[in-house]
Order: structure tokens, then sequence, then C-alpha cells
């Protein structure tokens, strides 16, 4: 042990973030650890049941999503990046000249070869 | 010198092979009316064939950093895309006849396959974290969908959701690796962390980092304790998938974790052909640790299984195992062991599945019982099985011998007494089990006698994994100097 301390090197800027760490980890696993050594322990019905705001739950929590929000969110998801990349590429147009505007083409060629796949796959119909 | 993105072009030939016949199969997979044509798989043996003879063009030993300092185009990079196409070639074969996958667009399942290989093309050459970080993820994404392309199947949906569980934990861990890395370094270029951190960092970031990151690599080599999905994946996948994987993102892992740690965490050593640790940690020992552990476990568990697709699991994470004992060494003679066990691996564990494929065609099923009386009712399947098992077990004059020899003679060469003995040990239980396949192949009476037709395509290419078994433990000199020649990465 003596000999791992030796290797600490006490000095360094990253060793607050290891002190708050070690305290966090004492804390958090302490307090529970003690809540449950010295707590009073009751149980009933009710503490068992689901709390939702003081009210008796209404519906089951674990509800089922469409896969379909899914789809579009990932659909979202491309064509947003698509954006934050067409958006520098426009400002420095000039600058970049005929190569960017190739190497542009196929970038968004490349998308649209999905576009047209999840086109004719149905994923941009809701039904 | 870094090549611009335009200059690289012509480095990154293979890749582009790769993307344009995504590209085409992603069209043809649009247009075409028919959707179990075998059109996808011809177009995609078409585009790995390309690929590998690009990859071929031009002479390793000329070394290029490409794309900004993003990927490296060295001999070390060259020999892994040649290996890895040359298994996603064999997986394309195996998959267009497989009853499995019959019945299902083939077009989307070699999309899958080829993005990951497109993946594994990069990982290997990678150079910048952030490269490397995304590579890995190509590899990876594409894979959970091939393990749960059997829609509708509990199994396969099972293996996808626990590869991508334990997948996104363990790059998770290794990008936190990554960026402790960065925060003490401040770059991205893994040559450019190497010399940092050669020049004296703090030991407790240092640490942390070295064993976070080997958290993601072991997660892609399988290695004992990030394994924990593959026995799952590997039997719930389809079975040339299963193949796939146990075989090429493996390698490509096995690449990875090379390049990553002999550059950041070593360097060149004043002897030629060595290198030296430049960390506080002794990462090299922490291997041999799990190395040892690997091949135990591995081989201990795969002793129980009577499912054949779980036994050559566990015997895949065995041999990762094997392989890691020539990554400890710090020596290029350790690295050209296991360059020349990945190619003698590739053969004998590809057929292996290979021959599972053909039986679970016939009876529908892969237990170990499925196997009784195959020697009578296929016999030139259940020789060339044996074949494949006797060479994975590493018994003369067969292939895995040859590789087994490579990487001994450099452990103890380099004096790592303890990890040659381990692993001495684990040959010996291995047999046991893959014996237990042999027997019930040859001693054991079927309760159906019934013999099961092998097509003369699954014939060839059972001749074509097999043959390379048998001659590379006679002749292997071609794929030694291939191997020896291909140890060169690049540092700039």
């Amino acid at each position: 042990m003596s000999a791992f301390l030796a290797t600490v090197n006490f000095a360094s800027p990253y060793f607050p973030v290891l002190v708050l760490l070690v305290i966090a980890l004492v804390m958090s696993v302490g307090f529970v650890l003690l809540s449950q050594a010295l707590g009073p322990k009751r149980y009933d019905r009710i503490k068992y049941g689901v709390y939702e705001c003081g009210v008796d739950p209404l519906t089951p929590a674990a509800v089922r999503v469409s896969v379909k929000f899914y789809l579009l969110a990932l659909l979202f998801m491309l064509f947003d990046l698509e954006t934050t990349l067409l958006y520098p590429w426009a400002v420095l147009f000039r600058s970049l000249g005929l190569f960017g505007f190739i190497e542009m083409a196929v970038f968004v060629g490349i998308l649209l070869v999905g576009l047209v796949y999840a086109w004719k796959k149905g994923a941009l119909e809701w039904q | 010198m870094f090549l611009g993105n335009l200059g690289s072009l012509p480095y990154f030939l293979p890749e582009l092979a790769v993307t344009a016949t995504i590209l085409l199969l992603v069209a043809l997979h649009v247009v075409s009316k028919r959707k179990t044509t075998s059109a996808p798989g011809f177009l995609a043996l078409l585009g790995v064939g390309a690929a590998i003879l690009l990859s071929g063009v031009s002479a390793p030993g000329s070394g290029k950093a490409i794309f900004e300092g993003m990927a490296a185009y060295d001999g070390f990079a060259i020999f892994f895309k040649v290996l890895t196409a040359f298994a996603t070639l064999v997986v394309i074969l195996m998959s267009m006849d497989s009853e499995e996958l019959a019945g299902r667009s083939k077009a989307e399942y070699f999309i899958f396959l080829l993005a990951t290989l497109l993946g594994m093309f990069l990982l290997s050459s990678a150079t910048d974290i952030v490269m490397l970080y995304l590579s890995l993820e190509l590899v990876s994404i594409p894979s959970y969908m091939l393990a749960g392309y059997m829609k509708g199947k509990e199994r396969s949906t099972e293996a996808a959701m626990k590869y991508v569980v334990f997948g996104a934990t363990a790059s998770g861990v290794m990008i936190y690796g990554f960026s402790l890395l960065f925060g003490m370094t401040g770059s991205t270029q893994i040559a450019e962390i190497g010399r940092a951190l050669a020049s004296g960092k703090p030991a407790l970031p240092v640490v942390l980092a070295a064993v976070m990151v080997a958290v993601g690599f072991g997660y892609k080599i399988a290695a004992v304790p990030f394994h924990m999905w593959s026995p799952d994946v590997y039997e719930g996948a389809p079975t040339p998938a299963t193949a796939f994987f146990s075989v090429a993102p493996k390698a490509a892992g096995f690449a990875v974790l090379v390049r990553f740690y002999y550059t950041v965490f070593a360097g060149p050593d004043a002897a030629a052909g060595t290198w030296r640790m430049t960390s506080t940690m002794d990462w090299p020992l922490l291997f041999a640790g799990l190395s040892a552990v690997t091949m135990t476990v591995g081989n201990l568990v795969a002793v129980k299984q009577n499912n054949v697709k779980r036994l050559l699991a566990y015997s895949s994470i065995a041999h990762a195992g094997y392989m890691l004992m020539g990554f400890v060494l710090l020596s290029s003679a350790g690295i050209e062991a296991i360059l020349f066990y990945l190619v003698v691996y590739l053969f004998m564990n590809l057929g292996a599945f290979y021959v599972v494929v053909l039986v679970r065609n016939a009876t529908g099923g892969e237990e170990i019982s499925d196997f009784t009386g195959l020697g009578s009712r296929a016999p030139f399947a259940a020789v060339a099985l044996a074949i494949f098992l006797f060479s994975l077990t590493g018994i003369p004059p067969f292939s895995g011998f040859i590789g087994k020899v490579y990487l001994f003679a450099e452990v103890i060469h380099r004096g790592v007494y303890w990890l040659a003995v381990v692993a001495a040990l684990n040959s010996v239980v291995s047999l046991y089990y893959y014996a237990r396949i042999v027997r019930a192949m040859f001693l054991q009476e079927p309760k159906d006698a019934s013999a099961i037709p092998v097509p003369a395509v699954s014939g060839a290419m059972l001749v074509l994994l097999a043959a390379p078994t048998l001659i590379l433990g006679v002749y292997w000199e071609p794929v030694a100097r291939f191997a020896h020649a291909s140890v060169r990465m690049l540092a700039f």
C-alpha cells in the first residue's frame, strides 16, 4: 500500500478530481447503508404501491411506443446532420470552388441513395 | 508528411470499391422486384474481390499517412485488409446457399456485411482516436443488425439485443479512456499521444486510460472478462454471420489493439524488431494475465457445451487468448506470429462453421447429437470437419500446429515461460472437446442413417478451406514471409 502511495502524485491537477470521486463514492454508498441500518422498517400495501404524485396509478408505466417514431427520429437525425455540414460549406462556397462542390455533391448523392431507399421501403408513410 | 484529401484517394481504392458496392446494392435492392434473387450475392462477391485486388496493388513498405493523418497506408493495414476481405468473401459464399437465410432479402444482409468490412478496413488503418472510434462503431453497428437479421426468431433478437448492450457499454468505457488521453496530451493523433506520454505524465490517468481502452478492444476480440456477449450472439445469429464474427472483426480488433498500444504506450527499442514500454504501467503483464485467463475460461467452458455453435464460440474465445500471447511480447516476431495465426485461424474456423451450416441445412439442428454418424452420412464433410477441428487443436501436420509453434517459440524466446505452460495445458484441454465432435461423427451410430447430399458447390468450398489448412501445415513459408513483410507500422 505504501509503495502504491509513493507512486501517487499529490501535486497533480487531477488529484482533487480523485478526492471528489472518493468522497462522492463514500457518501452515496454510505448514506444508503446508513439508512438501511438505522431507518425504521414498516412495510404495508401503500408503501409497496407505485408512487405517482400521491394519486393511485391510472395506467401501467410501461407504455408501448410505435416503432414509427424511432424511424422518423433516425431519418431526422440523418438529414439534420447533413444540414449541419451544408451550412459551413455554403458559407465557404466561393473559396472552396469546384472541388468543394464535387465533394459535397458526392456526399449529398450518397445520402440521396439512402433517402430513396427509405422512401421505397415506406419509412416516410405513417400508416 | 500528411497527404491531403484528394492526394489520399489513390491509397484508398479498396475502401472506395466497397463503398461503391454498398451503394450499388442499395440501388439494386430498391429497383428489383424479386427480393430473393442471387444477384446481390454476386455483386457483393465482385465488390469484395475488387477490394482484395486493389489492396494488393501497391507493395507494402511504401507507407503513407493519408487524409491529414487520419489513417495510415502501410503494410500492416494492407495485411488486415486482405485478410478481412478474404474472410468476407468466404462468408458471402457461405451465405448464398444457407437455408437459414432462405426466403429473406439477401441484399440488405450483404449491405450490412460490406459496411462491416468497410469499418474493418478503416479500423486496421486508423491512426487518430476519433477515426478509430468511428470505425469501431462502423464495425459494431452493422454487426448488431447481422446478429438480429432473422427477424421474428427469438434467439436472433436476443443476440442482437445483448450485442447492442455490451457493445455500447464497452465503447462508452473506451471513449472515456480516449478522452483521458486527449486531456493529458492535447492531441488526437496516436503517434502524437505516444510521444507526449513518453515524456512523462502522471501515472494514475495513464493507467486508467490504458485499462479503459483495453475494455473496448477486449470486447471486439472477445477476451475474458469482456466475452460474455459472444456465446449468446454466436448461437442466435445466422450461422454464416457467426462465422464472420468469429474471424473478421476479431482480426480487425487485433489490428487496432497492436497499432494502438504499440504506438501510444510503447516505442521502438534500440535492438531491431523490439519495442519497449514508455508508460509507467506494465500493460504487457496485464494483457499476459488476460491472455492466460481468456484461454483457460474459453477452453474449460467449451468442454461442457452441447451446441456446436456455442462450443465453437468458446473455442474462438480460447483462440483469442492464444493470439494475445503474441501481443504481450513487444517484439515484431510476436506480432508476426499473431498475423500468421490469424491466417490459419481464418481457414480452419470458417471451415468448421461451414460444415455446421451444411449440417444445419440437412438436419435443422446444430447440437452435437445432430452430428452423430456424419462420417457415414456425409463422409466428405465429416472428414473436412475433422481436419478443421484437429487443426484448431494444434495437432501436426495441420496448419494450426504451425501457427501455435510460431506463438509458443516467441513466448519462450522472450522468456515468458509461465504463459507458455498455461497455453500448452490449455491445448490439451481443447483436444477433449474437439475430439467429442469427431467421436460423434465417426464412432456413434446415427438415429437417421440416410445420406446427406453435399452439393458440388459446397464440396468445392470445403476443398477451398481444407486445402490451405493442410497445405499451410507443410508449406507455410509464403504466408510467414507475407506476415514478416507486413509488420511495418507507420509511426509519424
